[in-house]
C-alpha cells in the first residue's frame, strides 16, 4: 500500500521585488510590451510552496560592432547580422530573447573611438528594431562607461532601459543617468553577499526606488568557479524570503559572457580529442551553466548562442509547469 | 569581565614601525593609555619575527615593564622569542596561544608550564572549525589532555573559541557563543574562556567596529565569558561591561541590554518587542544582534536600512 507522504512547506516572511523592464507606448516608452521579473514568495520552482508570478527570463547578448574577440562558433551563428545592431536585435528576438542586452564597445568598427553621438546611434536603431525591452552596458571601462551611458540614457528617455554596470567604485553617474531619465540599472559586484547587498544601499540611497534596481552577484562559468556564484545566488535569494529587504531586488546574471570564456566552448582546437563536437560542447557548457543559475534563483539570464537560448527555454517552459 | 589591552599588536604600523626602530616611546605610550583605561592585562604582539624572535620579545617585554606593572600576554608563534619573553615577565604571563596545530599543540603548553605562566588554547586545528561541536570536541579532546599531560592546572588555561568576523564568517558568530556556553560547562571548575573580540569586526569601516565588538562581548558574557583581548580605550567597552555587570536597567540602552543578556543566557534570541524602535541608540544594538545572529546579512551599511 502506497504512504501518504506529507510534503513540508516552507513558510517565509519576506519575498522578492517585481521589477519591470521597458515601457509601452501608454507608459511612456515605445515597446509593444513590458517584461516583469521577481515577485517570488519561495525558491526557485517550489510552485506548491509558494506564489512564483513570473519565469526567469533570457536576454541575448548583441553588440554595437562586431566582437572580434568572441569565439568563433558565435561569429558563425550570427554572421550575417553580427555587423549591423538592429538587424542583430531583430533576429535574437525571432531566436527567443525575451530581453536585448546591447553592449557598447570601446571603439566602433572602424577601429575609432566610441562617441556619445555613436552610443546614442546605436541605441536609436536597436529601439526601432526591436520592440522587446533593452538593456545597456558599457565597455566596461569606467570614464567611457559613464560618458556612453549618459547619452544613452538620455536617448531613450522613458525606455525604462537598464544601465549597466554599476560598481562599488563607479555608480554614482549612471545611477544619476537612470533616476533623470526614467531607467533601471543593474548593481554588479564581484560574488559577495556582503558587497552584494552595500552596493543596493547605496543605489538606493541615492533617490533610485528598488523596483529600478536589478541585483547581479556576478558568476563563473561550469568548472570556472559556478559554485561560488550558485551559493551566493542561494544566500542572496534566503535572505531575501526571510525579509532581509535589501536582497529583494530580482538577480540578473551573465552567464553568456561567462561560459564562452570557458576554454571548453571558445575553442575547437589543442584540446583532447575525447572532449567531442566542439559546437555541441560548447552549446551545452552554456546551456548548462545558464540552468544551473536560474536553480539558484536568477530572474534574467543573459545568454549568447541562439541554440542555448532554445534549450534553456525549454527547460525553464519544463520547470514552470505546475503540477494539477 | 577581565580586559587585555590589544594595541601592542604588529598590525599596526605605528607599532610595527616602533618595534623595527626599537622605539621605546610609542609602546611605552600604548601600554600607559590602556594601563590608565582600565586594561588588566597587556597583550604584546609581535608577529612570528622570524630573524630576531628573542631580541624583539625580550626588548619589547623590558620595554612595557618599564612603565606599567601589568601581566602580560605574549602573542607569538615564535617559540624562542616565547621563551626570552617568558624568561623576562616579571608577573604570570600569557601565553598566546597553544592550538591543536601539531607544531604549537607539541611546544607552547610545556613553555607555559615551565614558566608558571597562563595558557590560551585555542579551539582550532590547523584550519578553523566551523561549528561549535567540532570547536568543543577540539578542546576536549585535543586541547585539554596536552594541557593535564604537561602538568597545567584547569585554573591556568584559557580557552578561545576562536572569533571570525562578521564581514564575510557572518555565520560563525553563534558558533563562538556557543562554544563558550559549553565549555563553561564541562568541568567543575569550569575552564576560563577568552576571546579576540576585535576579530568579529575584522573588515568592518572603522566606525562601525566598536558597537558590534561592544554588543558581541554581551552576547558572549551571557555565555559565560571570563575575558577578552579588546580595545581598552573603546569607551564604550566599559560602559557596556558595567552595564551588564552592575545590572544596571537605569537608562534605556542598560534595559535593552540586559534583555540581550538574558535572552542569550538562557539560550533564547532578543524579541523585537523588547526594543524601542523610536529610540536611534537601541535600534542600532538591535540591527547589530540581528547581524550577530545571521537574521540579516551584513553590509557596511547595515545601520542605514
Amino acid at each position: 500500500m502506497a504512504e501518504k507522504v506529507e510534503i513540508p512547506v516552507q513558510k517565509w516572511s519576506g519575498r522578492v521585488r517585481e521589477v519591470t523592464f521597458g515601457a509601452t507606448k501608454d507608459e511612456g516608452g515605445s515597446r509593444s510590451r513590458t517584461v516583469t521579473v521577481g515577485g517570488e514568495a519561495t525558491l526557485p520552482f517550489l510552485h506548491f510552496e509558494g506564489e512564483i508570478p513570473h519565469p526567469p527570463r533570457v536576454a541575448i547578448e548583441i553588440q554595437d560592432k562586431k566582437p572580434e574577440e568572441w569565439s568563433p562558433l558565435l561569429i558563425k551563428v550570427w554572421e550575417e547580422v553580427i555587423d549591423d545592431p538592429a538587424a542583430w536585435a531583430k533576429r535574437a528576438e525571432e531566436r527567443g530573447a525575451d530581453l536585448i542586452l546591447l553592449r557598447l564597445s570601446l571603439d566602433d568598427a572602424q577601429g575609432e573611438e566610441n562617441t556619445p553621438e555613436k552610443a546614442k546611434s546605436a541605441v536609436r536603431k536597436v529601439l526601432s528594431a526591436t520592440s522587446l525591452p533593452l538593456l545597456v552596458f558599457g565597455p566596461g571601462q569606467v570614464d567611457k562607461d559613464n560618458e556612453l551611458l549618459v547619452a544613452v540614457a538620455e536617448e531613450a528617455a522613458g525606455e525604462r532601459v537598464v544601465l549597466g554596470v554599476c560598481e562599488e567604485k563607479n555608480y554614482r553617474t549612471i545611477v544619476a543617468a537612470a533616476l533623470a531619465h526614467g531607467h533601471l540599472v543593474d548593481s554588479r559586484t564581484p560574488m559577495d553577499v556582503n558587497l552584494a547587498k552595500q552596493l543596493i544601499i547605496l543605489i538606493h540611497d541615492m533617490g533610485l526606488p528598488l523596483d529600478r534596481i536589478l541585483m547581479d552577484p556576478s558568476t563563473g562559468a561550469l568548472g570556472y568557479g559556478i559554485e561560488y556564484g550558485y551559493s551566493v545566488m542561494e544566500r542572496l535569494r534566503l535572505a531575501a524570503l526571510q525579509g532581509d529587504t535589501m536582497t529583494q531586488q530580482p538577480i540578473l546574471v551573465t552567464p553568456g559572457e561567462e561560459a564562452w570564456r570557458a576554454k571548453e566552448a571558445k575553442v575547437g582546437e589543442g584540446v583532447p580529442e575525447a572532449w567531442g563536437d566542439w559546437e555541441e560542447r560548447a552549446i551545452m557548457w552554456e546551456t548548462m551553466t545558464s540552468t544551473a543559475l536560474i536553480e539558484a534563483g536568477a530572474d534574467v539570464v543573459v545568454m549568447r548562442h541562439p541554440e542555448s537560448v532554445r534549450l534553456v527555454k525549454e527547460a525553464i517552459d519544463k520547470l514552470w509547469m505546475k503540477e494539477g | 569581565m577581565e580586559i587585555v589591552g590589544e594595541c601592542i599588536h604588529i598590525i599596526s604600523p605605528k607599532v610595527k614601525n616602533a618595534i623595527a626602530n626599537r622605539e621605546k616611546g610609542y609602546i611605552q605610550e600604548l601600554a600607559l593609555r590602556q594601563a590608565k583605561a582600565g586594561a588588566h592585562a597587556l597583550e604584546l604582539n609581535v608577529g612570528p619575527q622570524k630573524k630576531a624572535g628573542p631580541e624583539v620579545m625580550g626588548w619589547m617585554v623590558d620595554t612595557v615593564q618599564e612603565v606599567v606593572d601589568l601581566p602580560l600576554s605574549l602573542d607569538t608563534t615564535n617559540v624562542a622569542a616565547m621563551e626570552a619573553g617568558l624568561k623576562r615577565a616579571k608577573k604570570r604571563a600569557i601565553v598566546n596561544s597553544a592550538s591543536a596545530a601539531p607544531e604549537r599543540l607539541e611546544t607552547m603548553p610545556p613553555l607555559a608550564a615551565k614558566y608558571n605562566a597562563k595558557l590560551i588554547a585555542l579551539c582550532m586545528g590547523k584550519n578553523i572549525l566551523p561549528t561549535a561541536e567540532e570547536r568543543i570536541n577540539v578542546a576536549l579532546e585535543v586541547l585539554m589532555p596536552r594541557i593535564m599531560e604537561v602538568g597545567l592546572s584547569m585554573e591556568d588555561i584559557y580557552f578561545d573559541p576562536l572569533i571570525l568576523t562578521v564581514s564575510g564568517m557572518q555565520e560563525y558568530a553563534l558558533q563562538a557563543v556557543e562554544t563558550v556556553r559549553f565549555l563553561k560547562q564541562v568541568s567543575d571548575p569550569p575552564p576560563r574562556t577568552i576571546v579576540g573580540l576585535s576579530n568579529v569586526s575584522n573588515g568592518v569601516p572603522h566606525e562601525g567596529r566598536s558597537l558590534i565588538n561592544c554588543t558581541y562581548l554581551v552576547m558572549l558574557m551571557a555565555a559565560g565569558l571570563d575575558a577578552a583581548i579588546a580595545d581598552p580605550l573603546d569607551k564604550r567597552l566599559w560602559e557596556f561591561i558595567r552595564m551588564v555587570e552592575e545590572r544596571d536597567d537605569s537608562t534605556p540602552v542598560g534595559r535593552l541590554l540586559l534583555r540581550l543578556y538574558d535572552a542569550v543566557a538562557s539560550m533564547g534570541e532578543l524579541s523585537p518587542d523588547d526594543v524601542d524602535m523610536s529610540d536611534p541608540e537601541q535600534v542600532a544594538i538591535y540591527k547589530t544582534v540581528q547581524i550577530l545572529e545571521n537574521k540579516v546579512i551584513y553590509a557596511d551599511s547595515y545601520l542605514r536600512v
